[in-house]
């Protein structure tokens, strides 16, 4: 003991002199949580978790796959069938998009519910929208890669709903498409879109995300007095923390179960003729479609209301929401609207997905 | 005004010693406390900001006399943190207690620079006059496979022979060979519906008149004789481009074209009988030879649209 620093201690002031490593670390991890921590407060942490779990796994997966419509489908079977843990790593990459959709609505229903996107914070919300849209564009591209049947009827029709936007419509869904039907060029663009736009896209998005967040600060509980919220107050960092991992730690496990249960399995290769195969999105699509069986939304018009002007409304709506919605008042059972809202769109996307799995057996 | 460090702090009847911290409440960002001192040794105490009655530029007045300051608790430096080790936002713009400022000199070059704004200006009409320059090509270079020209080439999809009755549907499942861009040519499947049509139905199809089908230039490629029995529908379905099939529905008591997609449902004419597409199915250019086989130009139209568009 002669009070000499060790080797590491050297290492970590060299480092620190040059980076301000220790300022960086409390200022990171001491942020108060005014009312102290929750678990409504996980689901934010658990988005970066499995996003960054999807750029690992998808990282992995392009060491095998070709994007091309010639090698796209073998080059999956090979991954799935042919490369130790191939099929693990591809399932876990498939359900964790699921996870990350399933992981925006709570996100994004707690924060709603929470009053949370009131001012200051109206900047987090609007660019929390986008980052919405990016996920659910990373779930539309992705899916087309396997190229099997599942894939190209997914794309076919969704760009056809695309399609339907008025005056830019046809230009959009050829750009996208890269011509008049679905091909090489479509895989090319996907591909691209999907592994390069979107996630730089997403990383720029979610970076100012937290820089925002952590510019205004959490927003703490809709209820309680200034004393009762300073009682609970601690910081980010353990408590909060903690339950953050604890939670990502369920979120791994409940994808990686997902993925030995329901490993992917491919249908027959991408081809203009479905076979007997029933065309059906990916199950967070299914509301969508549904909807767009129903017969007041038939005709040219009423595929333009279903398929683009009602989801890109609601879009509007929720940007729109911080400065509609302007009273600061954040108690959500003192909110009646917006917790009836929040109830009717809920059910009714819910009431529309079982809808669609229902009709799925009258099919066959 | 908010109490300075290093302010002479007074009250009632004497100068008690200056403020040697202030302490910040979290949540509100407003100062909770000032922290006096003697500079003698004697206990620094932690007094509320309610205690503060006023503050000048470098003098702290508080309420009462110097002798009930003791009863104000000592302060404890180990509660607290630097506001450099957390992130608070916004604390900075809230705190005004530093006495003077601290500065850096302007750089001679600097110093009386005109026609700043203008700079700024040149600067952004220089970026943007760079990028400009970029939008055509980039544009074009992604648009390139965007609009081919119409494939008109006839195609063997089998023989007559397969129909049995008539008004059924049959689907014609051919191949076809793509070259597109740089790949190879490669062979796709696809399909279309053939029916060979009762009167009644032919007049459902084509309402007593010949169908024509044209080039992009508007040149008519082929007739559809309204009086060929021959009927071939394009195998995509005219409301978001699935493939629909032939089905048998015990309840209708007749047979129909249903899509599993949205369910929409067509008569063997081709009409819409119910569900969401905006027009009937799609008839295509057919010929049938003296031995009966039958030939189709593969036309595709776009889908969700009351009229026919051609894409194909």
């Amino acid at each position: 003991m002669s009070g000499q620093p060790s080797a590491l201690e050297k290492v970590v002031a060299f480092v620190d002199e040059r980076v301000g490593l220790k300022t960086l670390q409390a200022k990171m991890l001491n942020e108060p949580v005014p009312g102290g921590s929750r678990w409504a407060y996980v689901f934010g942490s658990c988005l970066l978790f499995i996003f960054i779990m999807q750029v690992v796994t998808g990282i992995l997966l392009m060491f095998y796959y070709v994007p091309s419509a010639d090698h796209a489908y073998a080059s999956t079977q090979y991954i799935i069938h042919e490369v130790d843990y191939g099929w693990f790593i591809l399932s876990y990459h498939f359900w964790g998009s699921s996870a990350m959709v399933v992981m925006v609505f709570a996100h994004m229903s707690q924060v709603f519910l929470w009053g949370a996107y009131k001012k200051p914070r109206e900047l987090i919300w609007l660019i929390g929208l986008a980052l919405f849209g990016l996920v659910m564009a990373f779930g539309f591209t992705g899916y087309l890669l396997p190229w099997d049947q599942r894939a190209y009827w997914a794309t076919t029709v969704g760009v056809e709903i695309m399609d339907k936007t008025p005056l830019v419509g046809d230009f959009m869904a050829r750009f996208l498409k890269g011509g008049p039907t679905p091909g090489q060029m479509t895989l090319s663009r996907f591909f691209v879109i999907h592994v390069m736009i979107l996630p730089a896209a997403l990383m720029g998005l979610a970076g100012l995300h937290l820089f925002l967040f952590r510019k205004a600060g959490p927003a703490g509980p809709f209820r309680g007095s200034a004393e009762e919220l300073r009682a609970r107050t601690d910081y980010f960092f353990p408590r909060q923390v903690w339950k953050d991992i604890v939670a990502m730690g369920a979120v791994f496990v409940t994808i990686c179960s997902l993925a030995f249960i329901e490993p992917v399995v491919l249908l027959e290769e991408a081809t203009p003729d479905p076979g007997d195969y029933h065309p059906e999105p990916e199950w967070y699509f299914l509301f969508l479609f549904q909807m767009l069986r129903l017969k007041i939304f038939s005709g040219e018009l009423g595929q333009f209301v279903a398929g683009v002007a009602i989801p890109l409304g609601f879009m509007v709506f929720l940007a729109s929401l911080p400065f509609i919605d302007r009273s600061p008042e954040r108690n959500i059972f003192k909110r009646p609207i917006a917790l009836i809202g929040w109830l009717l769109v809920m059910t009714g996307i819910l009431v529309f997905t079982v809808s669609a799995i229902i009709n799925r057996e009258f099919l066959d | 005004m908010q109490p300075k460090l290093k302010s002479r702090v007074r009250c009632a009847d004497r100068e008690v010693g200056e403020v040697t911290r202030i302490i910040v409440d979290p949540l509100s960002r407003e100062i909770s406390h000032i922290v006096v001192g003697d500079g003698a040794g004697a206990p620094e105490r932690q007094i509320p900001a309610a205690q503060v009655q006023a503050v000048t530029e470098d003098t702290v007045q508080l309420r009462g006399t110097s002798s009930e300051l003791a009863q104000f608790p000592a302060f404890r430096r180990e509660g607290y943190v630097t506001i450099r080790e957390v992130e608070i936002a916004h604390l900075e713009d809230h705190l005004h207690v530093e006495p003077g400022e601290v500065l850096v000199p302007v750089p001679e070059l600097e110093r009386n620079v005109e026609r700043r704004t203008f700079f700024t200006n040149f600067t952004h009409a220089v970026s943007l006059l760079l990028a400009l320059p970029l939008a055509f090509p980039v544009l074009r270079y992604l648009m390139k496979p965007m609009y081919a020209p119409f494939d008109n080439r006839w195609i063997k999809i089998g023989n007559v022979g397969k129909i049995k009755a008539e008004d059924v549907g049959v689907q014609f499942k051919f191949k076809k060979s793509v070259k597109e861009a740089f790949m190879p040519e490669a062979e796709i499947d696809k399909n279309v519906w053939v029916l060979k049509a009762s009167p009644a139905v032919l007049e459902g199809v084509y309402k007593g008149k010949d169908l024509e089908f044209k080039d992009h230039t508007g040149q008519v490629v082929w007739t559809n004789k309204r009086d060929v029995p021959y009927v071939a529908y394009s195998g995509k379905c005219p409301h978001l481009g699935c493939g629909y099939k032939w089905r048998n529905v015990p309840k209708l008591g007749r047979q129909i074209f249903l899509c599993p997609c949205h369910l929409s449902i067509y008569d063997p004419s081709g009409k819409v009988l119910d569900g969401p597409a905006p027009r009937a199915l799609d008839p295509v250019p057919i010929r049938v030879t003296a031995s009966g086989e039958i030939e189709i130009i593969d036309v595709e139209f776009k889908a969700g649209t009351r009229a026919q568009i051609r894409i194909v």
